[in-house]
């Protein structure tokens, strides 16, 4: 009989485990979270909005661990990893374990910026106990002033427009979720954040606050001297994967715990998954890797492939978009564009492959655009039917078993 | 479990499975295809059919991958693969619109709601004792289910 | 024991008519009721009349996806342009017949032939307001009349509409600037607007569906009944055998097909000269008879008075032809036009069965084509029977006869007319009426057309009629409906025992049953003549009338200009399944509700006997408490 330890109980995390107890039905599996429940950070805008409660933005179900037959060590926060004698150790505890999962997420970052990172009235927007804060604050003031305006901070955005707040969107980038959008499509959400009451202020940055007797942050100063009242702040600028407990541990880690391509770290029969590994940033690559790392923990090889991590779907206010690959030019890059009312699709091609695809309004079906990025398939001679590719374009079967299978 | 095995070489693009699934999935109330609304996007269906500017047609229709990308995409918890009888269920309450799954699916089956509030997946017909209506509806038996 | 090792392993779809369901079932020949399994999926576009084949872009279907074709036609106009080519395919189809029926009027006088009511003609002359030298001569002018009208340009009015229609609704048709132009003409100017990039107005072309509607009704359904009185005589009530138990095997046996009755005015009476007579019995046959099937049998059936010799009764309707052929004792079909079925062919060819055809219109693809001509009539007459006579003596005692001499009835009544039933009430409509106004008589209603078989053969038809005399109301029937209504003994005056407690006693006081047969669709005109002369009694306009129709099993385009003609009439109409309009939701409202602004009637689509039954009921109830009744 093995135990298996998990640190962190998110996408990777959990994946992990299910996959883990899938394997081992007899094994012991234990689940150590510093969150009190599993909850998905991609929902947490919907805990916000009130439109969901903790239990609905469990992405497992509400048994998941009774019915696995997993232990969960709730509201513990790992502290060490005593590697030579196999052991993590939380608060006065100490679990034994014969494989460990590492799984810490990632945690938000504020910039040296004055003020911002002892004020207690600014927040990030990665865990429930943040929402939790958001909410409590939310009660005292409804003057929000949000740094950033990539995914996070636009679904924090969205939330708290619902009800009613007073929000203030600063961003270093000249548009809005820079990463993920174009111009035209940035200024598609922009809009539509603003007909909901959102102010948006591009390319400007905070450099300085004013702050009350107890340190809480009343006014954020610009980089253009302007000054912006506020009841609170939620930092949306940027994540840093958490990597405090492998450098208190002597795990390799620089920017981020260091693995290899079967999420093993340096130390032996520890491995790591999520946003701690800094391979990528979507929920989706945080739950394969939880369950590669989870069939390399049990024995099974499985190797995981590098992540492609430029994708992202997004739904605000109805306005839906899927973007994948890079949509900043390199030269020798065509771009293609297909606009109409209330449609709008860009594709990159560069040397007969997609590299960027762009989408807002109808995505449905579109799937195959982020395989084809991914693969880098070879689209000579269909390029110029780019907006209308199917899978019919690379249809096969297997014959096997009857799934599809891309015919290139 | 089950499949729902493809013969494009069977097919005539004839959209009989296209009005099945819409039929079996509206949700006005109605029955029946007489009455069924063909320009209303929220009886759209779940499986597609496309020439394969070949003279053929390929049938798009979800798989419910051993290895679903939908479900190691979706962060709500709403579409899970069951291992007892093999489906990728959908479960629109837990939904949260995100839409990773439409990006995930490298097959493009996936499609969203006009309310954009949920998504529309193949569901095996589960409310029907008789399984896939566009199994029944296919009159050339290009689809049929099989136990893999 | 049942066995059957000879009968085909598909199942066959129900009937009404239980006993001929299983003796189809256990056929070894193919016919439409082992078909229907086959074609059960049927195309849902086509269902809801949105796919479009106007034109090499398409077909085009209408989807959320793709919500108009090429051409950006959009679901209604589509479905209104498929609708309107329907009905004036249907249309055409009637004026032919009445055409045809005309010319042979005319001939009948230019050759002084037979006349067998000088009554229906006398009638004819004076609606129309026309003199004539003699009755040959007026023969020739009241043909001249109908075939004037057929041939006036679309934008000539016809002359003979404010003659044969109700005043009321002339008036009406007026304020909807539907009276229709020359027949012909209407025919094909609606064609024209339904071709590829044409009319795309939907109401528009609604609206020339009522026009052709009328045209049909007065000159295809209502003239072809009057005209055809004058050749071949005036309805009689009387009893008559129907079901395959009138075939019998000693005779030479000719099955007819078709709607133009007249076409055989000539062959009829021949068959039974002595000298034709004689070939029949150097053959081996006692001598000719005729067996009724499809229209033109039960329009013999209703003159059955004037043809006791040569024809013993009607079998059955459209779709019982091919059963009819496979129990052997038919040697020749004999058709005109439809319903004629295309699935008789094989079981023709099996059967050694000669396929003759007297007009190209229903050319069949192994039929001989003798055209029917007036000149050489007799000529060609003889040849025909010659034919026949071959055959008998080929076939017989080479093919297998699977007789059902128990099948249908004796006595069910028949030769209903707008004239007979009148004399029946002694001559006036008081005695209906009166038993209406007292609630003895709930209503009217024509279960009237077609029959079908792809969701049961009669099924709905025989349901909705029995659930309606139950419910008190007199059932009138004509068109292949009173072929399957008939042989399930619902027109024995013993089915009154299946109606309402008033109804019932009404029947059995007068000693009818509670199903009336008019005869053939072309009959269903004459329906219509009895509700405008109840209506005119009673001083009201016909949608005012405890009167509904029912096509329920309604099967091709000429219903589908009937039904326009009942809803031109301001009727309301059920219909069995939509008539492949309900992907416009502009069509089926204009159909199903904005009509009754309009004309008065609309279309009630249930394909459940019972519920249907109970809307109709609802309907009459309504009329009836409008009119203080």
């Amino acid at each position: 009989m093995e135990r298996f330890v998990i640190i962190g109980a998110g996408a990777a995390g959990i994946s992990a485990a299910q996959v883990l107890r899938d394997v081992r039905p007899k094994d012991t599996i234990t689940v150590i979270s510093t969150d009190e429940k599993v909850h998905s950070r991609c929902m947490l805008h919907k805990y916000l909005g009130h439109e969901r409660d903790a239990q609905g933005i469990n992405f497992v179900d509400a048994d998941f661990f009774e019915k696995h037959d997993i232990t969960h060590i709730a509201c513990q926060t790992v502290d060490k990893i005593d590697t030579e004698g196999k052991m993590v150790c939380y608060g006065e505890y100490s679990a034994p374990y014969d494989k460990l999962l590492i799984a810490t997420g990632a945690g938000f970052f504020i910039p040296p910026i004055p003020h911002f990172r002892e004020a207690p009235n600014v927040f990030g927007f990665r865990d429930l106990s943040d929402a939790l804060k958001i909410d409590e604050a939310f009660a005292r003031g409804k003057r929000v002033f949000i740094v950033g305006s990539g995914l996070v901070g636009l679904d924090a955005a969205s939330a708290l427009c619902e009800r009613g707040a007073d929000v203030t969107i600063a961003e270093m980038a000249p548009r809005v979720m820079p990463l993920q959008t174009d111009e035209y499509a940035a200024s598609v959400y922009q809009k539509a954040f603003e007909e909901h009451g959102c102010k948006f202020l591009l390319g400007i940055g905070a450099s300085d606050a004013v702050v009350d007797g107890d340190g809480n942050i009343t006014e954020v100063i610009l980089s253009n001297g302007d000054h912006v009242p506020c009841d609170f702040i939620i930092m949306a600028a940027g994540v840093r994967p958490r990597i405090q407990i492998a450098l208190d541990s002597g795990i390799a880690a620089e920017r981020a715990i260091q693995v290899d391509d079967h999420l093993r770290t340096s130390a032996p029969d520890v491995y790591a998954a999520g946003d701690c590994t800094g391979l990528s940033g979507v929920w989706p690559d945080a739950m394969a890797q939880g369950k590669a790392a989870a069939w390399n923990m049990a024995g099974v090889e499985e190797v995981y492939e590098k992540p492609y991590p430029f994708k992202n779907t997004s739904n605000f206010f109805g306005v839906t978009m899927l973007s994948a690959g890079r949509l900043d030019l390199t030269e020798g890059a065509d771009v293609l564009v297909h606009k109409t009312a209330g449609e709008y699709k860009k594709a990159v091609i560069t040397d007969g492959k997609l590299t960027g695809y762009l989408s807002l309004g109808d995505i449905s079906n579109e799937g195959l655009y982020l395989y084809l990025i991914r693969t880098g398939t070879d689209l000579s001679g269909k390029t110029d039917k780019i907006f209308r590719l199917t899978f019919a374009d690379f249809y096969g079967i297997n014959e096997k078993n009857g799934e599809f299978a891309y015919q290139v | 479990m089950k499949r729902i095995f493809i013969d494009p070489a069977k097919c005539d693009g004839c959209k009989n499975c296209t009005l099945a699934c819409m039929e079996s999935h509206r949700q006005d109330g109605g029955k029946g295809l007489y009455t069924l609304d063909l320009t209303d996007p929220a009886n759209q269906s779940r499986n597609f059919i496309v020439a394969d500017g070949k003279g053929g047609y390929a049938p798009v229709f979800c798989r419910h991958c051993d290895v679903p990308d939908c479900a190691g995409a979706c962060m709500s918890g709403a579409l899970q693969k069951n291992m007892e009888n093999g489906l990728v269920e959908y479960d629109k309450e837990k939904c949260a619109a995100c839409y990773m799954c439409v990006m995930s699916c490298r097959y493009g089956v996936p499609a969203i709601s006009p309310d954009r509030k949920r998504i529309i997946k193949c569901d095996f017909c589960a409310h029907l004792e008789e399984g896939p209506a566009c199994v029944r509806a296919c009159p050339k038996q290009a689809i049929e289910v099989r136990e893999v | 024991m049942n066995t059957c090792t000879d009968c085909l392993s598909r199942n066959t779809c129900a009937s009404a008519d239980k006993p001929m369901e299983e003796y189809i079932r256990q056929l070894p020949l193919e016919t439409a009721h082992h078909r229907v399994e086959g074609q059960s999926t049927k195309c849902g576009f086509g269902l809801q009349g949105v796919c479009c084949r106007l034109c090499a872009n398409g077909p085009c279907r209408v989807t959320p996806k793709s919500p108009r074709g090429i051409c950006g036609a959009n679901a209604d106009t589509i479905v209104a342009r498929n609708f309107l080519r329907a009905v004036a395919a249907g249309s055409g189809c009637y004026i032919h017949v009445v055409e045809n029926t005309a010319r042979q009027l005319k001939n009948t006088g230019l050759h002084k032939d037979k006349i067998r009511s000088e009554k229906a003609l006398n009638r004819l002359a004076e609606i129309f307001g026309v003199t004539g030298e003699d009755k040959y001569d007026l023969c020739v002018k009241v043909a001249d009349k109908v075939l004037s009208d057929l041939y006036r340009p679309e934008y000539e009015p016809m002359e003979l509409v404010e003659k044969l229609a109700y005043a009321p609704r002339v008036k009406r048709w007026k304020e909807l600037g539907i009276m229709p132009g020359g027949a012909k003409g209407e025919v094909f100017n609606n064609v024209v607007k339904t071709s590829t990039n044409l009319n795309s107005d939907p109401v528009e072309m609604l609206v020339s569906c009522l026009r052709l509607g009328i045209s049909t009704g007065l000159y295809g359904l209502q003239l072809t009944n009057l005209l055809n009185d004058v050749v071949l005589g005036d309805p009689e009530i009387r009893m008559a055998p129907v079901g395959m138990n009138v075939i019998d095997p000693d005779y030479i046996n000719i099955l007819i097909t078709g709607h133009q009755h007249s076409l055989f005015t000539y062959i009829q009476d021949r068959l039974l000269d002595e000298d034709v007579v004689a070939k029949a019995k150097a053959a081996g046959a006692k001598g000719f008879k005729l067996v009724g099937c499809t229209c033109v049998g039960q329009d013999l059936q209703l003159r059955g008075a004037h043809y006791t010799e040569i024809f013993d009764g009607h079998a059955g309707n459209n779709y019982i032809s091919e059963a009819v052929l496979s129990c052997g004792a038919i040697d020749a079909v004999l058709s005109e036009f439809n319903c004629t079925l295309p699935g008789i062919e094989p079981i023709c060819d099996e059967l050694k069965i000669k396929q003759i055809c007297l007009d190209v219109v229903a050319k069949k693809a192994n039929a001989e084509y003798i055209p029917f001509n007036y000149e050489t009539r007799e000529a060609d007459g003889d040849r025909i029977i010659d034919e026949i006579v071959a055959a008998y003596k080929e076939r017989r005692g080479n093919v297998p006869m699977k007789l059902f001499t128990d099948h249908g009835n004796k006595n069910s009544l028949t030769g209903v007319s707008e004239g007979s039933l009148k004399a029946f009430l002694g001559d006036s409509w008081k005695p209906l009426i009166d038993l209406i106004v007292a609630g003895k008589i709930k209503g009217l209603a024509g279960v009237v057309g077609c029959s079908s078989v792809a969701y049961g053969h009669d099924t709905l038809t025989a349901e909705l009629a029995k659930e309606l005399i139950a419910k008190d109301i007199l059932v009138l029937t004509a068109g292949c409906s009173s072929g399957g209504l008939e042989n399930i003994g619902l027109m024995t005056p013993e089915a009154a025992e299946l109606a309402g407690p008033n109804l019932k006693a009404v029947c059995k006081q007068l000693g009818i049953p509670p199903v009336l047969n008019f005869g053939p669709c072309l009959a269903i005109g004459r329906l219509e003549i009895v509700a405008t002369e109840i209506a005119e009694e009673l001083g009201v306009d016909l949608p005012q009338l405890p009167l509904v129709l029912s096509a329920a099993q309604w099967l091709e385009e000429q219903a589908l200009a009937d039904g326009a003609f009942a809803l031109a009439l301001g009727l309301p109409l059920h219909l069995g399944v939509p008539p492949f309009i309900t992907g416009s939701g502009v069509v089926t409202k204009v159909l199903t509700e904005d009509m009754v602004g309009l004309t008065g009637g609309r279309v009630i689509v249930d394909p459940d006997g019972k519920s249907a039954a109970n809307q109709l009921e609802a309907i009459i109830e309504e009329k009836r408490k409008a009119l203080n009744i």
